[in-house]
């Protein structure tokens, strides 16, 4: 037996730890495990990829993981922009998705019918036991419960030894979600099928779309020539999404002074006066394609105007 | 010294003959190259190039922005920043003083900046010794400096001038050094020739600016992250490059020759067409090795010597062609490598282009004095089989090692 996994998240989402929670545990349980984190300078909210091999051998082959027998996916916002890692998984496997949405909708949007797609709201049941939306817990129960490891028991002892702090809590979480998640089964599974694609072996696709040439083309000493982030959506990277009440604002700008993304953009809204006449007023409005999700915007507001919202 | 090395075969441009120190012969050179950076912590053991180009800065001889910071360390950051401004750029260290700049020494090789440094080539710590042998300069073989080593302070003077053209050519650009023997080259008084018009030093090797550099009509960033997918790409360029000046410098050593009447190749070889024993050196003591080869051929032994002069780029090639048919390959090496395959550093290398055995011993260790009736008594054991290949052999050092 050998189960090789890919756990994909966010930056601050616990992805890292997830796979050393299950690794730890899978070696309690008796087996053979390796967790392999690949992240580079990413922030908080940036993707991150872990891969996480469970075998009842050693494992001594620390190769890339390029078609997983399952997908753990921290944020179901992540399925499009990462539908590569989906297209890998063969045929029979399993796509674990955080997702507050419908099983079916789930179902939908990942849109395969030859895989299990495992559906819990992870980070519904994270901030419920933890108070946080780490929704790393949640996942690894609804792990567990359907590849029938590692035991809930190894789990908890795996928190002890990795957390070392709000073990009950993160327990309870990793319990409900074991209960609770849903487990959609296959269609129709041709195990002769060859997955739909390869995860490729560059961590290219962490850090935005761009050519990857031969070194007879890169520019000469590293140089790297004016550009901009337009292309760098890291809209993507959000859990939260800030939103207005414009009756509250007083148009002060301190969300556009402080957000870090330049997210905040300044609107004309069109407004019927009194007697009909429509007048044209500035609001304060948010890019979405950029706004990250950081909630500085609202913590800096002096009104409470801007609240951040749950989007995942 | 030999009388060739000194004597211009061809005097194409005007030459007057001086008596300079080594590090006085490489001050002037770097003057007369106009480099508008010079950076520098000034201690010992490069003083007398640094302090002797503060005084041409002072003087008003030379008009470059002499930086005196505050450790090595700083030294190559500043030359480093000057270079990717644009600027011709020098410093000077060795021994310690290159360890506390390491950390800086690939940077200038990933930026592709073309920076001179000269090295009185010294030991390293513990116990502390400031004297000359090759264990500072061996270290950077693995960074992708050009590195030259000079065997005498006309030498080094000719080859300050040669690694700005080397290091600045669109070929190329990439930061070079030039060693030469703490002491025995850096702090001795010996002739030489220099042109009578410092133009036409810089008219041979005029600043091009042709490197990657910032600039604000132009913009662009260096020294960004090279994520996995660009580090390996970027930094093969260099690799590249450094290959590709192999055939720079014996192009311009050649143009050199044409223009000062002298040249030096990438190796330098002595009666060598029909040895059965060659002696392999670098630096100061060729001289000695040359003496030894005359003694041996006086006594019937066909010996004959080959000085490494370019030892990064390593000529592999050419130094197959110019040993392949030598019976004993005796390599005397003037730095430790530890616990390697030999030794020394050289004998590894040059054991590793014949792929055969080498003769290895080691020598001047920590400038442990050296004549030539030393080098005669080890060759001579070498060449009467008492020495075997592959071993580790010493000359000088107390209680031998045999
Ligand atoms: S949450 Fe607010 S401050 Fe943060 S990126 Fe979005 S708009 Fe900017
Ligand atoms: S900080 Fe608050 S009150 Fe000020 S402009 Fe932004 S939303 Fe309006």
């Amino acid at each position: 037996m050998r189960i090789e996994t890919l756990w994909l998240g966010r930056g601050g989402q616990g992805i890292v730890t997830a796979t050393y929670i299950i690794a730890n545990a899978a070696v309690m349980d008796g087996f053979y495990a390796i967790a392999n984190p690949e992240f580079g300078a990413e922030r908080r909210g940036a993707p991150v990829k872990a891969f996480l091999t469970i075998d009842k051998n050693p494992i001594e082959d620390l190769e890339p993981i390029k078609t997983p027998d399952a997908v753990i996916i921290f944020d179901d916002k992540l399925i499009d922009s990462m539908r590569f890692a989906i297209d890998a998984v063969k045929p029979g496997g399993y796509v674990i998705v955080n997702s507050a949405k419908q099983p079916e909708e789930v179902r939908k949007i990942v849109g395969r019918n030859d895989v299990y797609i495992v559906v819990v709201d992870a980070v519904g049941i994270a901030m419920k036991h933890v108070g946080l939306p780490v929704p790393n817990g949640p996942l690894a129960g609804a792990f567990s419960k359907v590849m029938g490891f590692p035991r809930l028991e190894s789990i908890k002892t795996a928190f002890e030894n990795q957390l070392g702090k709000a073990v009950e809590e993160n327990f309870a979480a990793t319990k409900e979600a074991y209960e609770v998640a849903v487990v959609l089964k296959p269609e129709k599974v041709d195990t002769s099928a060859k997955p739909k694609g390869v995860i490729s072996t560059t961590s290219a696709f962490l850090t935005g779309p761009y050519e990857l040439v031969g070194w007879q083309q890169v520019n000469k000493g590293g140089a790297v020539g004016p550009g901009s982030s337009l292309q760098y959506l890291t809209g993507g990277w959000r859990i939260e999404k800030p939103i207005i009440d414009h009756s509250k604002c007083i148009m002060c700008r301190k969300c556009w002074l402080y957000c870090p993304d330049d997210a905040i953009i300044e609107a004309w809204r069109e407004a019927p006066g009194p007697r009909g006449r429509v007048f044209r007023t500035k609001v304060i409005d948010f890019d979405y394609q950029y706004c990250k999700g950081c909630g500085i915007c609202a913590e800096v507001c002096p009104t409470g105007a801007i609240q951040m919202v749950r989007e995942i | 010294m030999t009388a060739q090395a000194l004597v211009p075969r061809e005097k194409k441009i005007a030459q007057k003959r001086i008596a300079l120190t080594g590090n006085h012969a490489v001050a002037l050179a770097v003057k007369m190259c106009r480099p508008d950076v010079i950076a520098a912590y000034p201690i010992t053991p490069q003083t007398p190039v640094v302090e002797k180009l503060a005084e041409y800065v002072n003087n008003g001889e030379l008009d470059a922005e002499y930086i005196p910071v505050e450790s090595e360390h700083s030294a190559m950051s500043a030359v480093i920043g000057a270079s990717a401004m644009g600027a011709r750029t020098f410093t000077e260290t060795s021994s310690q003083g290159l360890m506390h700049m390491y950390e800086n020494l690939p940077i200038a090789v990933g930026l592709r900046l073309p920076i001179v440094m000269g090295v009185a080539a010294r030991t390293i710590s513990a116990p502390i010794n400031v004297w000359g042998d090759y264990s500072d300069v061996m270290t950077m073989r693995e960074l992708g400096w050009i590195i030259y080593i000079v065997q005498n302070a006309q030498e080094a003077f000719d080859t300050i001038i040669q690694a700005y053209r080397v290091a600045e050519d669109q070929r190329v650009h990439l930061p070079a050094v030039v060693a030469y023997d703490g002491f025995w080259t850096s702090h001795v008084l010996q002739p030489l020739d220099v042109p009578e018009d410092e133009e036409d030093v810089i008219r041979f090797s005029p600043i091009t600016r042709s490197w990657v550099k910032l600039d604000v009509d132009k913009p662009l960033q260096l020294g960004a992250v090279g994520t996995p997918e660009w580090y390996w790409e970027i930094r093969w360029q260099a690799v590249e490059a450094l290959r590709e000046s192999l055939k720079v410098i014996e192009e311009i050593d050649r143009e050199f020759d044409k223009w000062f009447g002298r040249s030096y190749g990438l190796f330098d070889t002595y009666r060598l067409e029909d040895a059965e024993l060659a002696i392999v050196t670098y630096g100061s003591i060729y001289g000695l090795v040359k003496k030894v080869v005359n003694r041996l051929r006086e006594e019937g032994v066909k010996a004959g010597a080959l000085r490494l002069r370019v030892i990064r780029p390593w000529p592999g090639d050419k130094l197959r062609k110019a040993l392949d048919n030598i019976e004993k390959v005796f390599v005397i090496d003037r730095a430790i490598n530890h616990g390697g395959p030999l030794i020394g550093p050289m004998a590894t290398e040059v054991a590793a282009t014949l792929q055969r055995p080498v003769y290895n011993a080691l020598a001047t260790i920590g400038m442990r004095a050296i004549d030539s009736d030393m080098i005669y008594e080890a060759a001579v054991k070498v060449a009467k089989g008492l020495w075997a290949p592959n071993q580790t052999y010493t000359i000088g050092l107390r209680g031998g090692y045999e």
